[in-house]
């Protein structure tokens, strides 16, 4: 939008304007500063960095929680005994059931939902309660050997601490709404050690629009996050990442491959929650209680059988995988059996998140299929490591329906660019497949089967927006100049249609005359005089035709033409647009 | 009345205290306080946590250790992992499994580990050595010599110089193998010069030049090791074999000589001893001999000659002068002029008498493989004669 021709605008800066020097001096005293940094959208800023460093402190404890209860539940050691991979998972679900039942009934899921629904529905509040609950339940869950992360829990944990500080600081209700987003990049960041990964991410699917005022509180509380989280954990990345190669553009097919097996493979597991999900929640409410304990048995059943590493979220797991340790059948079957594990234990209502599992089954799967393409074309300088780092990407793509995330995660994960081509070519494959099979992202699944009805991201993202130039219609009268005289003008006019009419006005900007104006003016005698001077109004705002079309709303009431120009040569008229237009071309579009 | 007014004005100054507290400068200090006790309090807790994760490593890590002299690599590997999930980037911990991978023979899992390894101490003289090891044996000779260039001159915890050497022997050894002899050669100067006076390294720097056929630099480390132990038998047999190598016959004789003396069960040696004294006493340019002995010998010569030329069937032409005459018709051409009184008259006819010997024999050991006894003698007298070495 162009507010080069708002009068009201140009009006305002002529009469408020103090001068220079006193303006400086007052814009910088420090009471001037000091009520700035209490200014509502200053201060939440602060209070980001606030948000940021909580989260990151909470979501230290929250791993630390993770790692006592796995050291006690399922013991120190890499090999396990049967009697702890049974009974650990069981007795812990146990437990969860009772507590997610009786004492924090709103810490089921993964927290994503839950934090779109605090931003959407409940005005940014979430209950500290939930951020406890969820602690607690998560914890044992995942350090029990459910197959389930710790990400998703962590967003949701930061979510309900700023929720929590922006209620005690009295936010306003627009701010409020917005603070569960910055608490839950925080928690995400600090979780997943990538803050652009979880700016991005919080963006793209919890927020779902760019917007100036929530980026910069987002990005600083993710990144005061990440850098507590640091201090304590250490910089490390997550995995050690294996020397990234790719030496012949032939292997970009065999990435596309990874890409049609990753988009299949998220929809199976995405539909497999999406039918499970509401069997489970629909069986007997007293079912509820053995629930987490029977999938908890289950998943200890496959540890038992020969694959202990479906349980928890399995890091350790995907570096071994990065770096060659398996057979690339025995990663095939580890992805498949992951997909079970994750799924008995999301239906089953435990508390955990999926960001893990995700990668787990996405980096076997990479790992497998790169692992079986080098068994069949051994002239090919594959490397396995590389295949499950993309493969991450994969299924964050096909599975959590997050492209630019998925992208950019490998990305930060792997501090390697080089793998930006194959990462783009897979996504993009897993991502149309997974859009073409399974057309409701999981996250909407999740929420529609919770009775909610928020705003899909995925539609938000690829929803038409209306242009000023859908709206645009040629002007009906002839364009007059603002330098010619009242006669000329009339001459003009004579024989065409439209009552109001146009003026280009020297050196820029537009205004416009009724056919009566000129008449009025002629008939007292001011025929021979220029047009410019004696305009009722002196310029009207005009407007671009990619400008969104509710941008033209503003003005239509007000003025009856307003002309639209070119970004080229403001004088240049392209077209005009009216009420009527615009209303039609509404009309037409909520028409389909 | 007054208790009346007392609770109004306490619940006025609660109220105001409730207001002021409200106020975001307050809240803001109020905020830093518990950020701080936060803090603070994960502060506690991570210590606690790493204590507690730095003990549960070393357990396992001790474990581990005692698997690994013991060589249960299957447990040690089990152990050094279960250590790693204590601290995942303890790089004593990855280099204990890695070597527990190694001896269960698992070389990518250890190779990526050594990579791993190698990417945070790139100067670890270990871990240098291991890839090269594993490059050796995956047949990549110029990954591994590079590997083993940089433990060379890499850090070594104890024993540096020691450890140094070692690796050189390796990578000398691998140069060998690969039939590299001028690097080897190279390699082996530069290990001779940083080498101790101990007699046994002296004569395995001497074989390891013979290997390298560089047999100067072989007779001096043998002649070294001679100084400190001048009856060692196979000192002796080396410095014999490296002076016969380059032709110093007389000297040859005398080591071999001795070696025989020493160990008389070397068959091989006394062999070798029996080729040179042939060599020195068949020569008939040798200095100091009278005419007529040297007649006899070219008599001999050119007879052992014609006993060679009848035993190996040569393909026709082979040997042949530019007029096309086989190296047999122009023996038996010769021969009615070969006698004692001939040769001592016409020095000539004796130099083209041992020149056509000498073709003979050059030849035949081309088409009939390496002569023996005589034959060998002079063979190695006509490479003495031309300068011409091995």
């Amino acid at each position: 939008m162009s507010l080069q021709g708002d009068p009201e605008s140009e009006v305002l800066a002529d009469h408020t304007e103090p001068p220079r020097a006193t303006a400086w001096i007052y814009e910088h005293s420090p009471r001037t500063v000091w009520r700035a940094v209490f200014r509502e959208d200053n201060f939440f800023l602060v209070l980001s960095v606030f948000i940021g460093v909580l989260s990151g402190l909470a979501v230290v404890c929250f791993r630390y929680a993770i790692d006592w209860a796995r050291l006690y539940l399922l013991g120190t050691g890499v090999v396990l005994t049967p009697v702890r991979l049974l009974l650990a998972p069981s007795l812990a679900g146990l437990v969860i059931s009772v507590l997610v039942i009786h004492v924090f009934p709103r810490t089921r899921g993964s927290g994503v939902n839950q934090t779109k629904a605090a931003l959407y529905i409940y005005n940014g509040h979430i209950p500290f309660r939930t951020a406890i609950g969820k602690f607690i339940t998560a914890a044992l869950a995942i350090g029990s050997g459910h197959s389930l992360g710790p990400e998703d829990p962590s967003l949701q944990i930061g979510a309900s601490l700023a929720s929590v500080l922006g209620r005690k600081m009295r936010l306003s209700r627009d701010r409020m709404r917005l603070i569960a987003p910055v608490g839950a990049a925080a928690g995400l960041a600090a979780a997943f050690n990538a803050p652009i990964s979880a700016v991005l991410f919080v963006i793209e699917e919890v927020i779902g629009r760019w917007t100036a005022g929530i980026l910069g509180s987002v990005v600083l509380s993710a990144i005061s996050s990440v850098v507590v989280m640091r201090w304590f954990l250490g910089s490390e990345s997550m995995f050690r990442i294996p020397a990234v190669e790719m030496t012949q553009p032939l292997e970009l097919i065999a990435y596309a491959v990874l890409g049609v097996v990753g988009g299949i493979a998220s929809v199976v597991f995405a539909s497999g929650i999406g039918i499970l999900r509401p069997a489970f929640k629909g069986l007997p409410r007293w079912t509820q209680y053995f629930q987490p304990a029977i999938a908890g048995l289950l998943i200890g059943i496959i540890a038992v059988l020969g694959a202990p590493q479906v349980m928890g979220a399995g890091y350790e797991y995907i570096d071994q995988a990065m770096h060659g340790q398996f057979t690339w059948q025995f990663l095939a079957i580890l992805a498949g059996l992951k997909i079970v594990a994750t799924l008995l234990s999301f239906v089953s209502g435990t508390p955990g998140g999926m960001f893990a599992p995700t990668l787990f089954i996405g980096a076997m799967l990479g790992a497998a299929v790169g692992g079986a393409e080098r068994y069949m074309f051994p002239y090919l300088t594959i490397s396995p490591g590389t295949y499950a780092l993309v493969g991450m990407g994969v299924l964050f793509a096909g599975f959590l329906r997050a492209p630019m995330t998925s992208v950019f995660m490998v990305l930060e994960v792997s501090g390697n660019y080089s793998i930006i081509v194959p990462v783009i070519v897979a996504n993009t494959f897993s991502y149309v497949i997974s859009r073409g099979l399974q057309p409701i992202p999981i996250f909407d699944v999740l929420t529609r089967q919770d009775g909610l009805e928020l705003p899909s991201m995925e539609e938000l993202r690829e929803e038409d927006i209306l242009q000023v130039e859908d709206a645009m219609q040629p002007g009906e009268g002839p364009v007059l100049d603002a330098e010619e005289t009242v006669e000329k003008a009339l001459q003009h006019v004579d024989g065409t249609r439209g009552e109001d009419l146009l003026v280009r006005l020297s050196p820029s900007g537009w205004s416009t005359v009724t056919r009566d104006h000129l008449r009025a003016l002629a008939s007292d005698g001011k025929a021979s005089a220029k047009l410019g001077p004696l305009l009722l109004v002196p310029r009207i705002p005009y407007l671009h035709p990619d400008l969104p079309l509710e941008t033209a709303l503003r003005y239509i009431e007000r003025w009856p033409l307003v002309p639209v120009v070119s970004r080229a040569n403001f004088q240049q008229l392209e077209g005009v647009v009216s009420q009527r237009s615009v209303l039609d071309r509404y009309r037409e579009f909520g028409e389909g | 009345m007054p208790e009346v007014q007392e609770q109004k004005a306490s619940r006025e100054r609660l109220s105001r205290i409730r207001l002021y507290v409200r106020q975001r400068p307050v809240m803001l200090v109020l905020l830093t306080a518990v950020t701080v006790v936060f803090f603070v309090f994960v502060a506690a807790l991570s210590r606690a946590y790493r204590d507690q994760q730095r003990s549960l490593g070393n357990r396992w890590y001790q474990r581990g250790v005692a698997d690994l002299s013991g060589k249960r690599y299957q447990a040690a590997v089990t152990d050094f992992r279960a250590a790693l999930l204590y601290s995942r980037d303890n790089y004593t911990y990855q280099l204990n499994l890695a070597e527990a991978l190694l001896g269960m023979n698992r070389r990518a899992e250890a190779s990526a580990y050594f990579l791993n390894l190698w990417d945070r101490q790139p100067e670890d003289g270990l871990v240098n050595l291991e890839l090269a090891r594993i490059a050796a044996q995956k047949g990549q000779a110029q990954q591994a010599v590079r590997y083993y260039h940089d433990a060379v001159y890499a850090v070594w915890p104890t024993q540096q110089e020691i450890q140094r050497r070692e690796a050189r022997l390796e990578l000398i050894e691998l140069l060998l193998r690969s039939n590299a002899k001028g690097q080897a050669q190279a390699e082996l100067i530069a290990l001779s010069e940083n080498a101790n006076e101990d007699p046994v390294q002296l004569e395995v720097l001497g074989d390891l030049f013979m290997r390298a056929q560089d047999y100067e630099h072989a007779l001096g480390e043998y002649r070294l090791s001679l100084k400190a132990d001048g009856h060692n038998a196979k000192t002796l047999a080396g410095a014999g074999y490296a002076a016969y190598e380059l032709g110093q016959y007389p000297l040859a004789e005398h080591y071999l000589q001795d070696a025989v003396k020493q160990d008389p069960h070397d068959s091989a040696t006394a062999e070798r001893l029996k080729t040179t004294e042939m060599v020195l006493r068949m020569d008939p340019y040798r200095r100091k001999i009278p005419s007529s002995e040297r007649g006899r010998l070219v008599l001999e010569a050119f007879a052992t000659a014609g006993q060679r030329l009848q035993k190996c069937a040569m393909p026709s032409g082979d040997g042949a002068d530019p007029g096309g005459t086989s190296l047999s018709d122009q023996w038996s051409a010769l021969k009615p002029q070969i006698t004692q009184r001939g040769l001592q008259r016409s020095s000539d006819l004796a130099d083209g008498a041992m020149d056509l010997v000498f073709r003979i024999e050059r030849q035949t050991s081309l088409s009939c493989g390496a002569p023996t006894g005589p034959d060998l003698a002079l063979l190695l007298i006509s490479k003495l004669r031309e300068g011409n070495r091995f």
